[in-house]
């Protein structure tokens, strides 16, 4: 990488959301103390006090959704400060959990505009940090997985950037021989239309994927839900279960118009 | 003269939060433990919801307390679902919460609130000068994520746990070999714990506090429990909770408070459950109590450190008995019961790693989510946490004279005692009155 001849900086931050994907990089264990060797964490609040919140970085990671004000600011700061930024977690790719929200009314949140404090006003919709400002790099995962951040960071100080899995978890489900949760116990397992990289966890716990690290690239979303409902599975239940990790993209692919229509029938 | 200290971001702490003070000479005039971070609204959210799919969107309150979110959500669901917990998911269960006390512990013990003492920025600086205590305390954190890993499917947001049992259980092998990796862990950790009982807890922080903790199922110390009890003999049932705890709305924070009924505050976490049932421990988990608090005395917040650490001894020592009680049973795939759906209240307690956890789920006919609560520690610290900040200021100003810096010093010592968790303390929308939320 051009200016990394020395140890790059790093900051890393989070918005709203559950600090897991922080937690996940505290997680590698085995791994941290080289991650501080061969990284100048300058800015990373969840972990040190001494922190510069202004200088430049090399390279910055965010995690979480833009759920108020305050997480703009600080995000578009991040971004101006950071010469690659990266994505970490559902949360800031897809929307996340905290995304959910959006489809229900203030008043069934029971929800209050301008509480809090300064820059903790609610902005209308939760969305992922990546619908703000161009990210360079995004790492999905609801927490990410350690392997594939470890990864990312020895492809970063070698100036390049990994590849992820392109194929759905039901690919690497099958690879594993697991029993079809779908076909065998009539299940929504959303893992053909979820990004692999997991190696199909769940299923191999004997549970039905719950789409947490977001849409595959071109999710067939028409033959999915054709196959739950033969299935007699219920339309809420599929809605439901689709849009818990990205509700905005599986939204805009009419999920919740295909939903509403199949609960009238 | 009036002038404020403010703490805009408060560092080594999970979540986005900040302090205020507000100063008038030689006293504290005002404090606010500000949270910014945003409301994520989880008991709106699983309004409509399956009673199987609550346990993957509830645990995502919190990354660090995901394993006793995920417990108690399915305590609650099968006291509603009138489910009954075999005893190896009971024991299954219990070794995912001591995994999870490791885990929190090591880390706050560690890399959160050892700095502070030591006077580093972070575990990182602070692996410079004690790199074998750093090492260990990461070998020891990542035990409590093995634990994890083996009972949960994962170190953060279990997938394993199902309501009324476990998707695939450990086997045998595993469980052994997870035992040998406990004993080896406990004498390098009485090393750790002698460092920590050579640091000095400074006297500025003393206060006389309440505290709050489950009465323990068993007869020993322990995690779970049916009722909530206070250190000034006060119990109440969990499933009264509402009558025990009240919770209201402060103007400057996006987290809800808490008191009990008669307006006191009080705190919750490893030093209430040392507190209440400290007397209760046993073996080596007792020694290290004896050694850590030799007069038994508890009213220091900063004592939270030294109680987390007696607590991970504890777990420790539990863990090695669930393993040992699960090698007993037959080696089996899974362990699962038929569930219908139907309609019902259910309320359960566990002591998390920061204190008292409640939640509360009503079902409808079809087992959907009709209403739902949850009830945090970071949410029922803050307003002792407050409490702490106003009386440290003014012991610190009266009788050191203590600088701006040295104030904010102290006051970020205080915060960070608490292990505050601020993800799980907004995870609800703000209510005006906590009438409101009664309804």
């Amino acid at each position: 990488m051009k200016d990394m001849a020395s140890k790059p900086r790093v900051g890393i931050f989070g918005l709203t959301g559950c600090a897991g994907d922080q937690l996940q990089i505290l997680n590698c264990e085995d791994r941290l103390l080289d991650l501080a060797r061969d990284l100048d964490i300058v800015d990373w609040v969840m972990v040190k006090t001494d922190n510069d919140h202004d200088c430049a970085l090399n390279i910055a990671f965010v995690e979480g959704v833009v759920a108020t004000e305050r997480d703009l600011e600080s995000l578009r700061a991040v971004r101006r400060r950071a010469g690659i930024l990266v994505a970490l977690g559902t949360c800031a790719v897809w929307g996340g959990l905290p995304a959910m929200r959006n489809s229900l009314s203030k008043e069934a949140l029971g929800r209050e505009t301008g509480c809090g404090a300064d820059g903790g006003i609610e902005i209308e919709e939760a969305r992922p940090a990546a619908d703000f400002v161009p990210f360079d790099f995004l790492l999905p995962g609801c927490p990410i997985e350690r392997g594939e951040f470890l990864a990312l960071v020895r492809a970063l100080l070698a100036g390049t950037t990994p590849e992820l899995p392109a194929v759905p978890v039901c690919w690497e489900c099958k690879t594993r021989e697991l029993p079809c949760r779908v076909i065998f116990n009539h299940e929504v397992c959303c893992g053909a239309m979820t990004r692999g990289g997991c190696g199909a966890r769940c299923p191999g716990h004997g549970v039905a994927c719950a789409g947490c690290r977001g849409p595959v690239e071109e999710p067939n979303y028409d033959a999915n839900v054709a196959m739950f409902a033969d299935r007699g599975l219920s339309w809420q239940d599929i809605a439901a279960r689709m849009r818990v990790f990205s509700a905005p993209v599986w939204m805009t692919m009419g999920l919740e118009r295909e939903a509403r229509r199949g609960g009238n029938d | 003269m009036i002038r404020t200290v403010t703490i805009p971001h408060l560092g080594r702490v999970e979540g986005h939060g900040g302090i205020r003070v507000a100063l008038a000479d030689m006293s504290v005039t005002d404090v606010n433990m500000d949270i910014h971070e945003g409301s994520r609204y989880y008991e709106k959210l699983l309004v409509g919801k399956h009673f199987r799919d609550v346990q993957g969107i509830i645990t995502r309150v919190c990354a660090i307390c995901s394993a006793d979110h995920t417990v108690v959500a399915l305590s609650a669901l099968e006291s509603a679902l009138d489910v009954h917990e075999s005893e190896r998911t009971s024991v299954l269960r219990g070794l995912l919460l001591h995994g999870a006390a490791v885990e929190s512990h090591a880390l706050h013990v560690f890399a959160l609130a050892l700095p502070d003492f030591l006077g580093f920025d972070s575990v990182m600086a602070m692996a410079q000068r004690y790199p074998d205590e750093v090492a260990f305390a990461l070998r020891l954190k990542q035990l409590g994520n093995h634990i994890q890993s083996v009972v949960g499917g994962r170190a953060v947001h279990p997938i394993n746990t199902l309501i009324g049992g476990f998707g695939k259980l450990p086997d045998h092998q595993t469980i052994a070999s997870l035992r040998r990796d406990l004993l080896e862990v406990i004498g390098p950790l009485m090393g750790a714990i002698e460092l920590v009982s050579s640091i000095e807890v400074p006297d500025w922080a003393a206060r006389p506090t309440l505290f709050v903790a489950l009465r323990p199922t068993r007869d020993g110390f322990g995690y779970r429990g049916e009722s909530i009890c206070t250190s000034g003999g006060a119990e109440f049932p969990v499933e009264g909770y509402r009558e025990a705890v009240r919770e209201f709305s402060v103007e400057h924070s996006h987290a809800r408070h808490a008191a009990l009924e008669s307006g006191e505050t009080y705190m919750v976490g490893s030093l209430a459950r040392l507190a209440l049932w400290g007397d209760r421990l046993c073996g080596r988990a007792a020694q290290v109590y004896a050694e850590l608090f030799p007069d038994r005395g508890v009213d220091n917040v900063l004592l939270n450190t030294r109680a987390q650490l007696v607590e991970t001894v504890y777990s420790l020592e539990s863990a090695i008995e669930c393993c040992e009680v699960l090698l007993g049973f037959d080696d089996a795939e899974t362990e699962q019961q038929e569930i219908v759906g139907r309609a019902g209240r259910g309320v359960a307690a566990i002591e998390a790693p920061r204190g008292t956890l409640i939640h509360e789920y009503e079902l409808d006919d079809n087992g959907r989510v009709s209403a739902a609560n949850v009830v945090t520690p970071t949410a029922q610290n803050l307003a002792n946490l407050e409490r702490d900040l106003r009386s440290s200021g003014d012991h610190l100003l009266r009788e050191t004279a203590a600088s701006d810096a040295e104030l904010k010093r102290g006051f970020e010592m205080i915060a960070r005692a608490y292990d505050p968790c601020i993800s799980c303390s907004v995870h609800v929308m703000r209510v005006e009155d906590s009438a409101d939320d009664r309804a």
